[in-house]
């Protein structure tokens, strides 16, 4: 008699608990589902705010980085003597090893029309050091910028890189328009 | 059951194990190898060899050396394939060591599925559920006590002073650090030196103003005198904007009436900016907040002793309020066209305030007060006595003064290092003249201008420039001996001062035409007429030349052998002055407004 | 462009002028006339949102299915199967993001920065574990956790360890639990995320002391089962206090025990309780005299770990990355000799104000100094309430499993002779 008593007790106390526990989540789910995003979100670098630092290249997860570097070929301004492509202080303006600034030499160029050259990313060899882009950016039109390649990110909860980046030019953007290039409009 | 029989049927157990075994030591080796190539990949990045780069820069120093070359080709091609390799072996060597540990899983759990038994009934039934909990409560309250106790005791030696560092920080700059030691120790040394030459000097010992005086942490990013520091129109600053629209506030931060008018230009220092402003009965400092733009105080300079009854007469061009304050972080001093030279702290508090005597200047005194460690840089070139003084901020009293036989002159001061030392280069008729800043003593004279010296000169690499409308403009080789390269009279200021870099230099006329010559052989490079009348001097800022017309708008090109604008941003407002710059930001005081431009 | 122009442009080029304006077109696109048209930019598109929905289809079907699987069926075989496929759709397909694990950060972050606005998914995956937990125990931790799965498919030679040695190390996913929340909820760092040991084998990726860790883990996880949930998976905490109080849980015998003993030894977790004799009951003042002393002890154990771990604050909150840059700043502005951080130097460029730096780490710092109190306060009162439960005996007659510990993997239901 007495140990039924007690099993009811408890009973009673468990689900009033329970209870408890279940009113409390939901608040918790209403509260912030309040304040939800309303879409996905997906890691994006700042141009910007990108000092080219060459974190990027060793600091992401994965052992290829996500981020690499995209050619806005809207920008660029076809130049023989690309900062981007050639190292500072170079005498001669050709593809040899010797005058590349991309230490994989991921950046292709092609000859168009005397003296206008089209570069563009080979993006299987490129690391995202960020090498050209800082070249580019100091000489050029800035044509060249780092960005997250959505096709390789895994969109950690918090990206490794925006955890060490100096310049704190990482932020979740939109899924809808996941790019922040600047000079090219995101189709989406 | 169906599957259960289906297992069994498969293989035999020895097989399983064996099959386990194979792939266990397979992942292990593959683990060590990845180990191996890690250690390896740590120990040379083929990405960023220096060996490379080192034989690049030789080549660049001898490009004819096409060994060299060939070495530099292979170098590379071995470097990117060994990176390239290493990284294909450790993407493979996952996934293969992935592959191992799973079928040696699989092997595993099969072995274990198929080997399991009913288990046996354990022989003892020691129920200690009361022992078990004894010793739980023995070993929390033990191992609990032994970490509490090492806490609290790191706990009392740690020191947390980083938020009152910080909250400090905000309002007032904490006391103490290097930057006041040097200003103090170089007090010291500039009284040694000069207490022959003035006798006033030696009271600057008893310093009447607090020696916990304020530094600002960041000390590189203010704009402490008129053309930034030294005065020789170069800012080092960052991130400078090049695009802004005063008409439709893109780019403008803020914009604050400043109540008085004035031709000086803003200074900056920690977070505030200063402007004087006057008119012929009034002379008003103002201290704006940086970030906001709000006039955190305003200080009406009056009851200066000495000052004189009749106010000056002074040209609608020139004005009440044309020189330029400076600060040094610790202070604020301006100078107006009567004479009055007053200090207030950063606060506005006054700290000392005099008359210098009546400006005997026939437009109205201009010349932009310049700092020197702890002194005040005044040229004083008026009707009666030129002179140039230095005045210490701290007491206000003179440390030195030189007299210069000149007539009457407009140009500020230029504070430069001239590799050996430090001199103060001033342009009157008939000379440009560099004197020592620390005693004042002359060092050098040419005599190479003439008329009523506006513009002040620009100094780059050992050459000095001096111009003047009527005159010419003349390239100084400094030195002991100081000898001109080159002149011209093309093209001539009267109100901008030039600016240079070690190749070139950068003039601009009244009447709007900028020029920029060869430094070293004068050879004109370009001209380009911008239609309006320039009041202010060309600044050099990341490269780039920004020069403010009369209208307001700035021509913002690249500082070099062929003109290339950037971009002409139209503030919308007149203006006169120079801009001053901070990282990211331009200030920018028009006929009525103060501007912050910046992103 | 004639050579001239290239000559003047490479000697642009080469005297070293720095300086970093964005989108300036310096030089114009060429007006070609060879007839070359200009290709468009490429960029890949991100995983469709779609398909975060389906991974949460996915995952509310996994947990109904294991509830069932558990509840219903008491199947090892299925409770196992679908572990594996969470394993490899969770864990290998998905990355092993976004977990529940993780999710707890992003929940205490939002509910302390309203600012910062979550994903649904984030919620739902923080939630619905919680919620069926609360009517099935943990069925999650059986078979739809990918870092569960991943150390449940090693245990092969699982030892028993003692049961004090369990309790005792079983208070270490409560402190990882304060310090996980207190860094998310001042927005500084996500250090489950970080010191996630198994999503480095889930990518392929990781740095190697990640690699070490988790190896390690799965070397432990053969002889002693699920060490990361048992003694490090803060989520789990939850779980554990929530199960407590479920409604329906996975018993040993689908009726009554007959205490054959048969599954005495059957849990790897060392999940089973026991039946208590009564020959072990201590007299009952002594209890009573302990609990008191317990409980009066405990107020006073939070003031002091609260006290102590305040101490701390600064050292936690130096992990900020704010708090961190003003702190490098101002040594640097102390030291000028020194060449200044990356971040300095960055920071210094960018042109934004010190002192609303200064203000913000302040700020921080005056939040981590709350928070600290709070861990410590938590810290003291789980320690507490601990001594406080070893006191307590509850009297069973049955072998039941524990509801706080259980995973509910259903080893324990083959073992038992009990079929009806």
């Amino acid at each position: 008699m007495d140990d039924k008593k007690q099993i009811k007790r408890r009973e009673f106390i468990n689900t009033g608990v329970r209870i408890g526990i279940g009113v409390g989540l939901g608040a918790i789910g209403v509260v912030l589902s309040t304040r939800t995003l309303s879409g996905k979100s997906v890691w994006q670098i700042d141009p910007a705010k990108c000092v080219q630092c060459g974190k990027c290249a060793t600091s992401c997860v994965l052992e290829q980085s996500a981020v690499k570097c995209v050619h806005v070929i809207e920008m660029c301004g076809y130049c023989d003597l690309c900062g981007g492509y050639l190292r500072p202080e170079t005498k001669e303006l050709n593809t040899a090893a010797e005058s590349q600034l991309c230490p994989t030499a991921a950046i292709a160029r092609k000859f168009v029309e005397e003296p206008f050259f089209e570069y563009h990313i080979i993006e299987e060899l490129c690391i995202g050091c960020g090498k050209c882009v800082k070249g580019c950016g100091a000489f050029g039109n800035g044509s060249l910028q780092l960005q997250v390649q959505h096709k390789l990110c895994v969109n950690c909860n918090q990206c490794a890189i925006a955890r060490v980046c100096p310049s704190e030019a990482f932020s979740r953007v939109p899924a809808t328009a996941p790019y922040l290039l600047k000079g090219f409009e995101n189709k989406k | 059951m169906f599957k259960n029989i289906d297992i069994k049927n498969l293989g035999s157990d020895r097989l399983w194990s064996r099959i386990a075994l194979v792939s266990g030591i397979f992942a292990l080796l593959i683990c060590v190898l990845l180990i191996a190539n890690y250690i390896q990949i740590k120990k040379a990045d083929p990405v960023n060899m220096k060996v490379i780069n080192s034989l690049v820069e030789r080549l660049n120093q001898d490009p004819t050396d096409s060994k060299l070359r060939e070495e530099i080709r292979s170098l590379d091609l071995l470097s990117r394939k060994a990176y390239f390799t290493t990284k294909w072996q450790i993407r493979t060597g996952g996934y293969m060591a992935l592959l191992a540990i799973g079928i040696m899983v699989i092997a595993l759990q099969i072995i274990s599925y198929r080997r399991r038994i009913i288990p046996q009934v354990p022989k003892e039934n020691d129920d200690n559920t009361m022992l078990f909990q004894k010793k739980a409560r023995t070993w929390i309250v033990g191992g609990g006590s032994i970490i509490l106790a090492t806490a609290i005791l790191f706990a009392i030696l740690a020191t947390n002073e980083l938020k009152d560092n910080l909250s400090g920080k905000t309002i007032s700059q904490e006391t103490g650090s290097p930057n006041s030691d040097i200003t103090a120790k170089v007090n010291d040394s500039v009284i040694s030196d000069t207490s022959s030459l003035n006798q006033t000097a030696a009271d600057t010992a008893v310093s009447s103003v607090d020696q916990t005086a304020p530094v600002v942490a960041d000390s590189k990013d203010n704009f402490p005198t008129f053309r930034g520091p030294g005065g020789n129109g170069i800012a080092t600053q960052k991130n400078i904007p090049v695009s802004w629209n005063g008409a439709s506030g893109a780019n403008i931060l803020w914009k604050t009436s400043i109540p008085l008018p004035g031709f000086s230009s803003p200074v900056v220092w920690g977070d505030k900016v200063f402007v004087t402003g006057a008119n012929a009965t009034k002379r008003e400092v103002y201290g704006f907040d940086r970030l906001t733009g709000k006039i955190l105080w305003t200080v009406a300079v009056e009851n200066v002793p000495g000052t004189p009854a009749q106010g000056p007469k002074v040209s609608s061009e020139t004005g009440y309020a044309a020189p330029t304050a400076a600060t040094d972080g610790v202070g604020v001093y301006a100078i107006f066209s009567n004479g009055d030279l007053i200090a207030l702290d950063m606060n506005g508090k006054k700290l000392w305030a005099q008359n210098l005597g009546a400006p005997g200047n026939h437009y109205g005194h201009s010349s932009s007060l310049m700092l020197y460690k702890d002194m005040l840089i005044i040229q004083y070139d008026q009707k009666t006595s030129p002179k140039l003084m230095a005045i210490s901020v701290k007491t206000g009293k003179l440390v030195w003064s030189t007299i210069r036989p000149v007539k009457i002159s407009w140009a500020s001061p230029v504070i430069v290092n001239t590799g050996k030392r430090t001199e103060i280069i001033l342009a009157a008729e008939p000379y440009v003249a560099s004197y020592n800043p620390t005693n004042g003593q002359e060092l050098w004279k040419i005599d190479c201008i003439s008329g009523e010296v506006g513009p002040s000169v620009a100094y780059a690499n050992g050459m000095v420039f001096s111009v003047n409308d009527y005159s010419k403009l003349a390239a100084i080789k400094i030195g002991a001996q100081p000898s001109i390269l080159w002149e011209n009279t093309d093209y001539l200021s009267d109100i901008p001062s030039p600016v240079a870099t070690d190749k070139y230099v950068f003039l601009s006329t009244s009447y709007g035409l900028a020029v920029c010559y060869d430094a070293v052989s004068g050879e004109k490079y370009w001209e380009k007429e911008f239609g309006n009348s320039v009041f202010s001097s060309p600044m050099i800022v990341e490269g780039k030349v920004y020069l403010l017309d009369r209208t307001g708008i700035m021509h913002i090109f690249k500082a070099d052998k062929e003109y290339k604008s950037l971009s002409d941003p139209d503030l919308g407002e007149k203006s006169a002055c120079t801009p001053a710059f901070t990282n990211g930001k331009i200030y920018i005081r028009g006929d009525k407004n103060l501007y912050c431009i910046g992103k | 462009m004639n050579k001239n122009a290239r000559v003047a442009i490479l000697i642009i080029f080469t005297s070293l002028l720095v300086f970093n304006i964005f989108g300036i077109q310096r030089f114009p696109k060429p007006e070609f006339e060879s007839g070359y048209s200009q290709p468009e930019t490429q960029v890949p598109s991100p995983r469709g949102a779609i398909f975060e929905y389906l991974d949460l289809a996915v995952f509310i079907g996994c947990l109904s299915l294991i509830s069932w699987l558990v509840i219903k069926k008491r199947s090892r075989k299925g409770v196992f199967w679908l572990s594996i496929f969470s394993l490899l759709y969770f864990g290998f397909y998905r990355k092993g993001c976004i977990c529940p694990v993780g999710s707890l950060q992003n929940i205490s972050m939002a509910l302390f920065n309203p600012e910062y606005s979550l994903p649904i998914t984030a919620i739902a995956f923080f939630v619905l574990p919680l919620g069926f937990t609360l009517f099935f125990g943990r069925t999650f931790c059986a078979g739809v956790c990918p870092l569960g799965a991943i150390q449940d498919i090693f245990a092969f030679r699982p030892v028993s360890l003692k049961s004090w040695v369990q309790s005792l190390l079983g208070l270490i996913p409560f402190i990882y639990l304060g310090l996980a929340v207190l860094f998310a909820a001042t927005g500084t760092d996500f250090i489950v995320c970080r010191y996630d040991p198994f999503v480095g084998f889930f990518r392929h990726n990781a740095s190697f002391m990640m690699f070490a860790i988790g190896g390690i883990l799965l070397l432990i996880s053969v002889f002693i089962a699920r060490p990361y949930c048992r003694f490090l998976c803060p989520y789990g905490v939850l779980l554990n206090l929530v199960s407590r109080f479920s409604k329906k849980h996975l018993s040993i015998a689908p009726s009554k025990c007959i205490s054959c003993r048969l599954c005495e030894d059957a849990c790897p977790f060392g999940a089973i309780d026991k039946p208590t004799g009564a020959k072990n009951k201590e007299q009952s003042n002594v209890l009573v005299k302990r609990l008191i002393l317990y409980c009066l002890i405990t107020p006073l154990l939070m003031g002091v770990c609260g006290w102590t771990a305040s101490k701390y604050h600064e050292s936690f909150a130096k992990v900020n990355f704010k708090v961190r840059l003003a702190n490098e700043i101002m040594l640097s502005a102390k030291t000028e000799t020194a060449q200044p951080a990356l971040e300095v130097t960055t920071f210094r460029a960018s042109g934004k104000a010190v002192e609303k730096l200064y203000a913000e780490a302040a700020r921080i710092v005056d939040r981590f100094y709350i928070g600290s109190w709070f861990l410590g306060g938590f810290i003291g009162l789980v320690f507490g309430l601990t001594l406080a439960r070893f006191t307590l005996v509850q009297y069973r007659t049955e072998y039941t499993t524990n509801k706080g510990t259980c995973f509910s993997c259903a080893r324990c239901v083959d073992y038992c002779p009990v079929k009806e």
